[in-house]
């Protein structure tokens, strides 16, 4: 097995006022390709920070994040926007879909930083699409469909260019239950299938169940088991 | 290319927004090129006169008419090389709208006058030998469709003829043109033939062209021909041409000023505008870009999408704007017969214009754009 993420002795903090904050103390992680990977933890425990920095979304104060073979906290931001767009692939808990563009518009937008032809981008879209069970309303605005179908869109979106890693932040924090098992079923599917890493945040115990791994992000740092509260 | 579904679709988030901004771009650039086709038709026209011709009129006000015998004494003068009194048919052609005013002048003298104006020594010969003929400016024959032969009626406002009739009708012996086409725009009917076929009025002019030899004499000349009637009840008061233009437009203001402030005002509400609504619009969707930037755009390219954004705007509305000044400007602000043509727009302006158009796009899109470029994503996400 190869590592698609490592990181080392990674620090990050914010400056909340007038105070800097440490959000992430000296963390070390190592995710293997064709892992799925649910990170678990409170509100405010650093998850979305630390997928942030594995997503190339912002940088370490301190350590090194190497992904896919790229020391991301070297690179500077061109070059991390180029890496961003080769390398990962993200779905939102709020799809983040642009409102006005059809689903297939929004899956396109990726593909406007390559260089394939209208007509290759149009086949690669359909084929994401049909992947994620939604050819059929390739048509629509975001709108026009349900949380559940706005999230496959997304994640349509976050495949299309056939990313290294899949981050996933709460991707079925704001769908029904139904539509939560639809989607982490097709996430399932894509990693055992089609291999691909999935790094997902979650709050809930059920979605976490359907990743191979699980770590708990607690105050700025990881564990394997959740933090318990004296009774 | 490829992004233009992307700028496209941003333009049409706020539909009712793109559109009001639209319009009022348009609005601005409309009136940015037809004030500035009247300040281009207003140069044309003073480069068009000169000051080795004088204009003499009656000191009382310039509708006021002097005897024709003014004319024989000012052609007396020794600087003086070519006169001509005038006498004017205002009236319509075929049409109530189609103004038409025919000059009655000597036409041998004022073609001297003026070199500027070409004629066919054959045409001008035939128009001296038939006293019901004229000469037509090419650019106005072109417009009617007029050919050497056509008999013209021309229904006068107030000039009625010695049989009490209005129509006057003249018979077109040949054209007349000009180094620029469009001044061509007169009918220049024989001085004989209005004087003795009206009612009243006879033996008047409401001016008097005169040709001097030395143009840089002009100033002593016209006072030396107000000084030749001093003493008469029909004082006369002298110009050259481009002081007499130059006077008439004074008495209105500092055009060119005017013009320039006007469309300076306007710009520059405009740039407010536009500035405020790219601010706005780039406010609301600043997840949106942050999105982009997430799934790989660069700051630069987010920066491009919203300064193309802009520029899309500006430019294609400001080019409606002055496509419509264009095509409007000649038709509203025209002075037939005053030997003014319809001021079109110089192509400079167009030009002029559009950069103009893309100069507010920039600035008026430069610090949205900016704030676009430096958005970091994690914080955008984050709602911070």
């Amino acid at each position: 097995m190869t590592a698609v993420v490592e990181l080392h002795n990674v620090v990050k903090r914010y400056i909340r006022g007038k105070q800097r904050v440490e959000v992430l103390h000296s963390l070390d992680l190592t995710v293997e390709a064709g892992e799925f990977l649910a990170l678990m933890g409170p509100s405010g425990s650093g998850k979305t920070t630390l997928l942030n920095l594995i997503g190339g979304l912002d940088r370490p104060d301190e350590g090194e994040v190497t992904v896919a073979g790229e020391r991301l906290d070297k690179l500077s931001g061109g070059e991390l926007a180029r890496w961003r767009a080769r390398h990962v692939g993200f779905v939102f808990q709020f799809y983040n879909l642009l409102p006005v563009l059809s689903a297939e518009r929004n899956v396109e937008v990726p593909l406007l930083l390559t260089k394939l032809s209208r007509a290759q981008r149009r086949q690669n879209v359909l084929a994401a699409l049909t992947l994620v069970g939604l050819a059929d309303r390739a048509k629509h605005k975001p709108a026009e469909l349900s949380g559940g179908q706005q999230q496959r869109v997304a994640i349509a979106r976050a495949l299309i260019a056939d990313p290294t890693l899949l981050v996933c932040d709460e991707p079925t924090g704001d769908l029904d239950r139904e539509s939560a098992e639809d989607i982490l079923n097709l996430l399932k599917i894509l990693n055992q299938k089609q291999g691909k890493t999935i790094i997902m945040v979650t709050h809930d115990p059920r979605a976490a169940a359907y990743a191979t791994r699980r770590l708990y992000v607690d105050k700025g740092r990881l564990t394997n088991e959740p933090e318990r509260t004296a009774a | 290319m490829k992004y233009l579904p992307l700028i496209w679709a941003a333009l049409k988030r706020r539909k009712a927004r793109t559109i009001l901004t639209f319009l009022s771009i348009v609005t601005a650039f409309f009136l940015f090129g037809a004030l500035q086709s009247i300040n281009a038709g207003i140069d044309s026209v003073m480069d068009f006169l000169n000051t080795s011709r004088l204009r003499v009129m009656n000191r009382v006000s310039l509708g006021q008419p002097m005897p024709q015998a003014h004319v024989a004494r000012i052609a007396a003068l020794p600087e003086v090389s070519a006169v001509t009194g005038i006498a004017i048919v205002p009236g319509t052609f075929q049409r109530p709208n189609n103004v038409q005013v025919a000059l009655g002048v000597d036409l041998a003298s004022m073609f001297k006058m003026y070199p500027e104006m070409h004629v066919d020594p054959q045409q001008l010969a035939a128009a001296l030998r038939n006293r019901s003929s004229v000469l037509v400016g090419k650019a106005l024959a072109d417009k009617e469709g007029w050919k050497i032969g056509d008999r013209i009626p021309v229904h006068s406002f107030g000039v009625s003829k010695t049989d009490g009739s209005l129509d006057w009708t003249f018979d077109i012996a040949g054209f007349y043109d000009m180094d620029q086409h469009d001044f061509a725009s007169n009918i220049l009917a024989n001085y004989d033939y209005i004087n003795e076929g009206r009612a009243s009025g006879k033996n008047l002019v409401v001016q008097i062209l005169v040709g001097i030899k030395d143009p840089s004499h002009s100033a002593q000349v016209a006072q030396k021909i107000d000084d030749l009637f001093a003493n008469s009840p029909n004082q006369t008061v002298t110009q050259n041409e481009k002081d007499f233009v130059s006077s008439i437009l004074r008495q209105i203001g500092d055009i060119s000023f005017l013009v320039n402030a006007i469309v300076g005002a306007v710009l520059f509400t405009l740039l407010f505008l536009t500035a405020n609504t790219m601010a706005q619009s780039v406010r609301e969707r600043i997840p949106e870009l942050a999105v982009l930037k997430t799934l790989g755009f660069s700051d630069g390219t987010v920066q491009m999408l919203v300064l193309v954004e802009a520029l899309i705007v500006c430019v294609a509305a400001g080019a409606v704007g002055l496509g419509i000044a264009a095509i409007v400007t000649p038709l509203v602000i025209s002075l037939p017969g005053q030997g003014i043509p319809p001021m079109h727009m110089p192509r400079i302006v167009f030009l002029l214009g559009l950069l103009t158009a893309a100069v507010l796009a920039l600035v008026s899109g430069l610090p949205p754009a900016q704030r676009a470029r430096r958005l970091q994503v994690a914080a955008a996400l984050s709602g911070r």
